[in-house]
């Protein structure tokens, strides 16, 4: 028993050292950072390919500096919490260089004071609310100017008087809409004619606009009567930042009581094509949607992107990746861009110091993704093509209007005053 | 490749131009009168008695008109002179197919070839601004007459919500030939908005239709013509608006109430056909099954199987293997029946699931409740897993049949025929229970072994074999509410969970062992739930409180709505 024992040791000792001896000089580690398992498992898994993709691409055109990056894949387990620990974890005991993650707001700033404490980098690829610029997250992420206010500018512009504001309730849907309430009072639409409902605080200052739904909420019965009868009046457009499966009773009902794409377009800024995989496309045709990127532009860049990805994805052998029916969409282009951008500025510096990397992201440095040229800003946020779709069929987007380099701008309650 | 494009057009002109030519020669006739008339006033004339109808030739013709795209055409062999237009790709003479306007088909030369033009060579038909006017005229409401009626609804209120007073005439003689019932409405209350922004007499008019048509689109153009006469000092004018929003108000209020009332109809439908399963298992049989959502899930993903055999066939990640499951390719009607066919398969499949559930753990803890709890919850575990594992772990898309996908609009109140169905078939579950229970040997041995399972035992009833069929049939009920979850909701190995909280409160509430209790509780929770919704337009605290009530209710009744005595020794 003793024996096997030793030799198991000796045997460990020798691989460890192997390991070691290989990986040690020429390997820069990079932190992935997201939920592979819990509620938010169903969209975050692919970003963690499209990460491991991308690192796969840059390694065997040489790597980043001449070193290869070796991912270290974390499980955020979709417990905010955990993702503070592992956050911890890839910081402190394996000092990867920067690491790419979150996607839930809350994930996010729970993860924030353990980047701030130990001067990290984190590359953050969704959209969100803003009210944040940390010297430790890079936002690739769509800001509100970059999605709800093109958006909103787009169902003017199409002559939509009435709006309708419907979230699931949490952060990044409050904050949106309240965003959204000062835009359109100050594009003139008068306060009658945004529903959903106020609350108001003591001094009578609004706080909340629009209509709130908990996290896997069913029953919308209601809430459609209710838009159906705010609908009557005039041209009328739902704003919606319901997530995830919250979507599917919405739309079923929304089906059901007779309101289309053609007398009351809905926008939604949390359906992209990765979430229509567990949706019933059929039946939101024609509803629009708001994002920096879709897998229906027709460049030559993001065919050739969406061509490399599928084909990786059938060769990898990374186990658990889903190989069938996969899309690309914004979320996973903007991870994609932020490790190019990381690479380019990694490369300006001439290290992976974290500071030095900052101090080239604020530069100015400019990638050719897939949704067209993006370039860094001082304020750690990205200007980015914002394209409006609408959704066909197959689950895709047909691309109806693009505005050209929006510039991304975190700071946008109190900044659109009423005329 | 080009002349082949051409081909194509020309014939598909050809067919389109068929299939209107036999519906109405007159407004062709009309165009052409208008062109050859000397007289301006008498052409301005033609083309505004166009002003209504419904022919596709119009459309075409006018707006090559207006752009210089009729032509007078010279035969080469005499002095014939034909009125044509030119459509198609032009050919690498710039000539186009000539059509004839008469008859909207291709000009044919002697040879019986169609005949290409080249349009410079041609003299185009002459017009001015103030043709030009009327022909605008004609085409902005052209779209009134649209052959489908919903369309034609949503240009009626555009015309009306934009009140042009100048369109009053147009709506006026559309009102004159317009047959269907909504498009009918429709264009009174356009007409009606559209004269509150004109005369006073008019105006009181309007107010007193709108009133009458109880329109709730127009209430803010009420409201604002009604503040507009206040500020200009016509009281009498003022009242009568104030009237109609009152009128307005009252139908809304009649609205919200039936709606409401539906809607929790049809909430405590839901809730009685997911939890009338459990009112059996946990209620009858006394078993805490936490597995009860799942079997559930397991109906809901049997009917997403039955539609996907019906349609194309799928390719599910059954255990790591790819499994292709073929399909039938039906279309039409008979890949509508789908649901018909899911109904009793989702009812096999969860009471086969149940039945070996019973058969391997459930009978052994029929006398440690607390325990089975714990079992249940660990198979619910098992079954969520293994659904991921047979389905993947995203939610997979179940598409309505189309019988269940509308809904019925009775003075605009909105009945879905999803939520219709499931109130009938919410009774017809009920119906069949209630047979089952009290008019079958099964029922009767069922209600015995229920009621004392040793002296049911004494008397001979293989109690083994019934509390299998009864578990069986509690889980196959499950089953069937998830074939209708999966009709208005997600389907995701996860459903279950958010169900199995609201079955054990209906079943709770309404006094465990009691099937009558359960009905009344479902729709009570749900009518109580959709007006508190109703009343404070929020979501979120109509839950709670109906769950605070719910906490309250229990306190102040322990057993439920109604009590079950017996005289069994264990209770």
């Amino acid at each position: 028993m003793l024996k096997v024992n030793q030799l198991m040791t000796a045997g460990a000792l020798a691989l460890g050292a192997l390991a070691s001896s290989v990986h040690a000089e020429d390997t820069v580690k990079v932190g992935v950072l997201h939920s592979l398992s819990g509620t938010m498992a169903i969209s975050e898994t692919s970003l963690r390919d499209v990460l491991l993709f991308t690192f796969d691409e840059i390694n065997a055109k040489g790597g980043v500096l001449g070193k290869k990056i070796e991912p270290v894949v974390v499980d955020g387990a979709s417990n905010w919490p955990l993702f503070a620990e592992k956050a911890k974890q890839l910081l402190e005991q394996d000092k990867v260089a920067v690491t790419f993650g979150c996607w839930t707001s809350v994930s996010r700033k729970s993860v924030l004071p353990v980047y701030e404490k130990n001067n990290g980098l984190l590359f953050y690829p969704v959209q969100y609310e803003g009210q944040e610029e940390s010297q430790n997250v890079f936002y690739t992420a769509e800001a509100v100017n970059q999605q709800a206010t093109p958006a909103i500018d787009y169902l003017l512009k199409q002559g939509y008087t009435k709006f309708y504001l419907i979230g699931t309730d949490y952060v990044y849907p409050q904050t949106t809409n309240l965003v959204l309430l000062e835009y359109l009072l100050s594009k003139g639409v008068a306060l009658e004619n945004i529903g959903g409902g106020f609350k108001k605080d003591d001094s009578g200052k609004i706080i909340s606009a629009g209509k709130y739904t908990p996290f896997g909420h069913t029953d919308y019965q209601q809430i459609v009567a209710e838009i159906k009868q705010f609908s009557a009046g005039g041209k009328t457009a739902v704003v919606s930042t319901l997530n995830g499966d919250t979507n599917v009773p919405f739309f079923k009902e929304y089906a059901a009581a007779g309101l289309t794409a053609d007398t009351a377009p809905v926008v939604s800024f949390s359906i992209s094509e990765d979430e229509f995989r567990g949706l019933p496309a059929k039946q939101l045709v024609g509803q629009l949607g708001c994002w920096t990127y879709f897998q229906s532009i027709k460049s030559p860049a993001n065919k050739a992107f969406v061509a490399r990805f599928k084909k990786w994805l059938k060769t990898t052998t990374v186990p658990g990746i889903v190989k069938e029916d996969r899309v690309t969409c914004s979320p996973m282009v903007l991870s994609y861009d932020g490790v190019y951008l990381w690479k380019a500025a990694v490369e300006k510096a001439g290290s992976f110091d974290v500071d030095k990397v900052r101090a080239a992201l604020k530069s100015g440095l400019s990638f050719d993704g897939p949704g067209g040229k993006v370039t860094t800003q001082p304020n750690m946020h990205l200007t980015k093509n914002v394209f409006i779709g609408e959704t066909t069929a197959k689950g895709q987007f047909k691309i109806l209007e693009e505005f050209k380099d929006v510039y991304g701008e975190p700071w946008l309650l109190g900044k659109f005053k009423a005329k | 490749m080009r002349t082949l494009t051409r081909f194509f057009s020309i014939n598909l002109l050809f067919l389109a131009t068929l299939v209107c030519a036999s519906a109405a020669q007159a407004p062709r006739d009309t165009i052409i009168e208008a062109i050859l008339a000397k007289d301006k006033a008498r052409k301005i004339e033609l083309i505004g008695s166009l002003v209504g109808e419904s022919d596709e030739a119009i459309k075409p013709l006018l707006t090559a008109w207006k752009e210089d795209g009729l032509f007078v055409y010279q035969t080469p062999e005499g002095s014939v002179s034909i009125l044509v237009m030119l459509a198609g790709e032009k050919d690498a003479n710039d000539a186009q197919a000539a059509l004839r306007i008469d008859n909207g088909q291709p000009l044919l030369d002697a040879a019986g070839k169609p005949v290409h033009l080249v349009g410079g060579d041609l003299t185009a038909v002459e017009h001015d601004a103030e043709l030009r006017g009327a022909m605008k005229n004609v085409l902005d409401l052209l779209a009134l007459a649209t052959p489908d009626v919903v369309k034609r609804i949503q240009a009626i209120q555009a015309v009306g919500f934009s009140q042009d007073v100048e369109k009053i005439p147009a709506l006026e003689k559309r009102l004159a030939l317009e047959t269907d019932s909504g498009a009918r409405k429709s264009l009174r209350e356009a007409l009606a908005v559209t004269r509150l922004k004109a005369s006073d007499a008019d105006k009181l008019t309007a107010f007193n239709e709108l009133k009458d048509l109880h329109s709730l689109s127009s209430y803010d153009l009420i409201r604002t013509a009604m503040r507009d006469a206040e500020k200009a000092g016509k009281p009498e004018l003022a009242e009568a608006g104030a009237h109609a929003l009152k009128a307005i108000d009252l139908h809304r209020t009649k609205i919200n109430f039936f709606g409401t009332l539906f809607r929790g109809l049809s909430l405590g439908s839901i809730l009685l056909i997911v939890a009338i399963g459990l009112a059996i298992t946990f209620g009858l049989m006394g078993v805490i099954n936490m597995a009860h959502g799942e079997m559930i899930a397991v109906g809901a993903y049997t009917t997403y199987l039955v539609e996907n055999i019906f349609g194309t066939g799928i390719t599910i990640p059954f255990f790591g293997f790819s499994l292709p499951i073929p399909g039938i390719h039906a279309t039409g009607w008979f890949y509508q029946t789908y649901f018909m066919v899911a109904l009793p398969l989702s009812f096999l499949t969860a009471a086969l699931v149940g039945i070996a559930l019973e058969r391997s753990i459930i009978r052994f803890l029929y006398r440690r409740p607390l325990e089975s709890l714990l079992a249940t919850w660990g198979v619910s575990l098992l079954l969520q897993q293994a659904l991921k594992l047979m389905f993947g772990s995203n939610n997979v898309q179940v598409s309505s049949p189309s019988y269940l996908s509308g809904n019925w609009t009775i003075d605009d109140i909105t009945f879905g025929w999803n939520r219709i169905f499931v109130i009938g078939f919410a009774g017809l579950i009920v119906f069949g229970v209630w047979l089952i229970l009290t008019k079958t040997s099964l029922g009767l041995l069922i209600r015995s072994v229920m009621q004392n399972r040793n002296m049911a035992s004494c008397m001979g009833v293989r109690t083994e074999r019934v509390n299998m069929l009864t578990f069986g049939l509690g889980s196959g009920l499950a089953g069937l509410a998830g074939a209708f979850i999966s009709q208005i909701g997600n389907v995701g190995p996860s459903l279950g969970q958010n169900y199995i909280v609201d079955c054990f409160m209906t079943v709770v509430v309404g006094g465990v062992g009691n099937l009558a209790g359960t009905i009344y509780s479902a729709l009570g929770i749900g009518l109580v739930d959709q007006s508190l919704q109703q009343i404070l337009l929020n979501p979120v605290l109509g839950k709670i409180l109906v769950l605070v009530a719910i906490i309250l209710f229990l306190q102040w009744k322990p057993s439920g709505l109604f009590v079950t005595r017996s005289r069994n020794l264990d209770d």
